[in-house]
């Protein structure tokens, strides 16, 4: 193996990536493909509907309607106009009380088609047993025959799809009038004890430390959800975006060098490993690229809002070596299989394979953040090709992993990268000047073990 | 010293044996001609000594003891199927190339290929403006830089104009000059009779001929006759002792039977047109290619049909 052979191909391909108007547009294109979602999310809140939500109150207690509908006039005067601008930012909540009629059944359904006509956003039925205590746990059968009886609790009926504001802001104030008013059955006067029912606060908090120099201890710091969630999730989405949108264009760039005939002149030259570990390192010269441009965003970014604190530094270097390990990976993987295609059409249908490292940790993102060391999230960690993404996750939360997982870790990805590249490499060396139809997977792994 | 040596090789591809046990010894500093009709596995022999194909049994060496895996570099090769990288310019390209062989820069010599071979002026133009006969020549161009000791050459002229074919021709001589050994494959039997010192024929992935020019030619003896008569083609047919006759359109080629007196044939041609000329020669390459790979043909359509 001639290293210069290596870096001579790495050399052109880097060059030859990093000059095309693709490469530019994909380094701007890219984030805003991954963060659309949550730009698109923050900005259409930030335009809600103001129609007015009238919702209509069947109230057979006779008594919640009432806090219900101061609630909503309070929560109007508060939300209904922004400070700065004074213009209408939210909808304006209107309630209708309406007397129980002898046939319910008539009334729900008036009620029914007024919210069909679009005349109400929803309406709201308050059983008349609302305000008796549920009977202490214990008889089953009983708790049972209370959960299922209509009276004892209120009833939402709308035709409002997806997420509905009104529905969970609802529950703060029909709650407290209910509590209140049972208070007051109890000859409470409630009026003088309006805080009775108001709630308190749970601050995360991390845990307290002793400085190991100066014995001082230093006090728990806050801890928001942004730490718990969105700076690990915005680390490994980075990470996520640079390995996907470096390692895709390999597979094209490999069939496209075969359909073009450039690989036989090449091969004249270097043998199959030379050349294909060349494209590799020029693939992760380009990731890195990007990534200097999206880290050091990330960084402004994180400083211009104030959270710099919460990210540990002491992940950027493993993000680096998870990055390299990955890309190094993936790449030889595109690169295999990138020689098992004839035409750029056959490369696209494997493209969703090649994928496959970066989709399946994704779809676990969820599971880890909630159980960051559970039993699965540790496992499938250490599973070689998800753990770069998955590791990395785990240690940018603040509850950290064991020491040795990470080293275990990386042992496992070096190990598999290896391989990855030594199969890749025979595959590579086997398919680069077939012609035709791709070949199956059996012959693939026949090639990558027998050469 | 010999500059290859192949002994014994064969090379399947699934049921297809592309190279049947095949030896050849190919001599420092000269021109090896390889021809063979399409898919006969000359194509197959040059991927095994440049070392992209590996031969299921047998070996290759290079210049004494080398294997190919070793010799990369001191190798040019021309594939059949060229291929660039269209969006980089010419000057780019080419330093690529001789960067990735020598491991050294190459931009003097890119420039005095580029004078050489009439491209100077295209020098900073990308590769897919250039024109297909240009193309070969960058091509070409890519090859030998830096200076190979070994040169296999894929159909080196295909698709060139005369003033390009030429520039090449008279660059792989200039190479030979300078002790680059040159394997180039062909089709065209007359530039392979001119410009070779020996020549191998493949077919069937077995070697049915190798040699020089003469000694080939000596093996099928005189039995040629070439001949203008009045009447042309059609003179010289139900002549004794002529056991194939091919019309070259100026002049009638006559192949003798075994044994056949070409004194008899003459005298019988004299009596049926008037001879204007008539001469006794060796088997052109061409002729003794088809008489190989064309009788071949033959029997496999005898049997098709």
């Amino acid at each position: 193996m001639q290293m210069h052979k290596i870096t001579t191909i790495a050399k052109r391909d880097y060059i030859a990536t990093v000059r095309t108007k693709a490469f530019v547009f994909g380094l701007v294109v890219a984030p805003l493909l991954f963060g659309g979602g949550s730009i698109a999310m923050t900005f259409f809140k930030g335009q809600p509907d103001l129609k007015d939500r009238r919702v209509a109150i069947v109230d057979h207690t006779g008594v919640v309607a009432g806090p219900l509908v101061s609630a909503a006039r309070e929560k109007n005067d508060r939300e209904l106009f922004g400070k700065m601008t004074h213009r209408q930012i939210a909808p304006r909540y209107v309630f209708e009380v309406i007397a129980p009629a002898a046939d319910s059944k008539d009334q729900l359904l008036a009620l029914s088609g007024r919210v069909r006509r679009k005349q109400l956003a929803a309406f709201l039925e308050i059983g008349k047993d609302v305000l008796r205590p549920p009977k202490p746990a214990g008889d089953s059968e009983e708790e049972t025959s209370e959960k299922t009886n209509p009276d004892t609790r209120v009833s939402y009926y709308t035709n409002a799809g997806g997420i509905d504001e009104m529905r969970n802001w609802l529950n703060g104030p029909i709650n407290d009038g209910v509590r209140l008013t049972r208070l007051a059955q109890l000859g409470i006067d409630i009026d003088k004890n309006k805080g009775l029912t108001a709630s308190v606060t749970i601050e995360g908090l991390s845990l307290v430390e002793r400085d190991e120099k100066t014995g001082e201890v230093h006090e728990a710091q806050k801890r928001s959800e942004m730490a718990g969630f969105f700076v690990p999730f915005g680390v490994v989405m980075i990470l996520v975006m640079i390995v996907m949108v470096g390692s895709a264009p390999m597979l094209q760039n490999v069939t496209q060098d075969k359909s073009q005939r450039i690989v036989e002149t090449l091969l004249g030259a270097a043998t199959p490993f030379e050349l294909m570990t060349g494209k590799v390192l020029g693939a992760v010269g380009v990731s890195l690229t990007s990534s200097l441009l999206y880290v050091l965003a990330g960084a402004f970014a994180v400083n211009a809002l104030g959270i710099a604190g919460l990210l540990p530094l002491s992940i950027i270097p493993w993000f680096y070596v998870y990055l390299l390990a990955d890309m190094v990976m993936l790449c030889a993987f595109a690169a295999a299989l990138g020689a098992c295609c004839s035409t750029p059409q056959d490369a696209q249908n494997l493209a969703i394979v090649l994928l496959m490292p970066c989709i399946i940790p994704i779809f676990m993102l969820v599971t880890v953040l909630r159980q960051p060391n559970g039993v699965l999230a540790t496992v499938m960690s250490l599973v070689p090709p998800f753990t770069p993404i998955l590791m990395l996750l785990r240690q940018a939360m603040p509850t950290g992993v064991p020491a040795w997982q990470p080293w275990v870790g990386l042992l496992g990805v070096v190990v598999f990268a290896s391989a990855t590249v030594w199969a890749a490499s025979r595959i590579f060396r086997v398919a680069i000047l077939m012609q035709g139809k791709p070949p199956r997977l059996a012959e693939m792994v026949r090639w990558a073990m027998k050469g | 010293m010999d500059a290859v040596r192949i002994s014994h090789v064969t090379r399947t591809f699934g049921s297809v044996t592309a190279v049947d046990d095949l030896s050849l010894t190919v001599p420092q500093g000269s021109i090896y001609g390889f021809i063979g009709p399409n898919g006969s596995g000359k194509t197959t022999t040059m991927r095994m000594i440049v070392n992209i194909f590996y031969p299921d049994r047998g070996e290759i060496r290079l210049f004494g003891d080398g294997r190919p895996e070793n010799s990369t570099d001191l190798i040019g090769y021309l594939p059949e199927e060229r291929g660039l990288y269209q969006r980089m310019t010419v000057q780019a390209l080419l330093e690529f190339y001789g960067e990735l062989r020598s491991g050294r820069g190459v931009k003097a010599e890119v420039t005095r290929w580029l004078r050489r071979l009439d491209l100077a002026g295209r020098a900073s133009d990308k590769v897919e403006t250039l024109s297909r006969g240009m193309s070969q020549k960058v091509q070409f161009i890519a090859t030998v830089i830096p200076e190979p000791k070994l040169l296999l050459l894929d159909e080196p002229f295909s698709g060139l104009d005369p003033v390009s074919a030429e520039a090449i021709r008279s660059a792989i001589l200039d190479l030979r000059r300078h002790g680059v050994t040159v394997i180039l494959s062909t089709h065209d039997m007359h530039l392979a009779e001119t410009l070779c010192d020996y020549i191998f024929m493949i077919f069937r992935g077995r070697k049915v001929l190798d040699g020089t020019i003469g000694s080939i030619q000596d093996r099928y003896g005189e039995d040629t006759i070439r001949v203008t008569a009045s009447g042309g083609f059609a003179a010289m047919q139900q002549l004794p002792g002529v056991d194939q006759i091919r019309d070259l359109g100026q002049v009638v080629e006559l192949r003798l039977t075994r044994g056949a007196d070409p004194q008899e044939v003459l005298r019988a041609l004299v009596a049926q047109a008037r001879v204007t000329s008539f001469s006794l020669t060796k088997p052109s390459l061409h002729d003794i290619f088809m008489r190989i790979a064309g009788l071949a043909a033959e029997e496999a359509n005898h049997a098709n049909a």
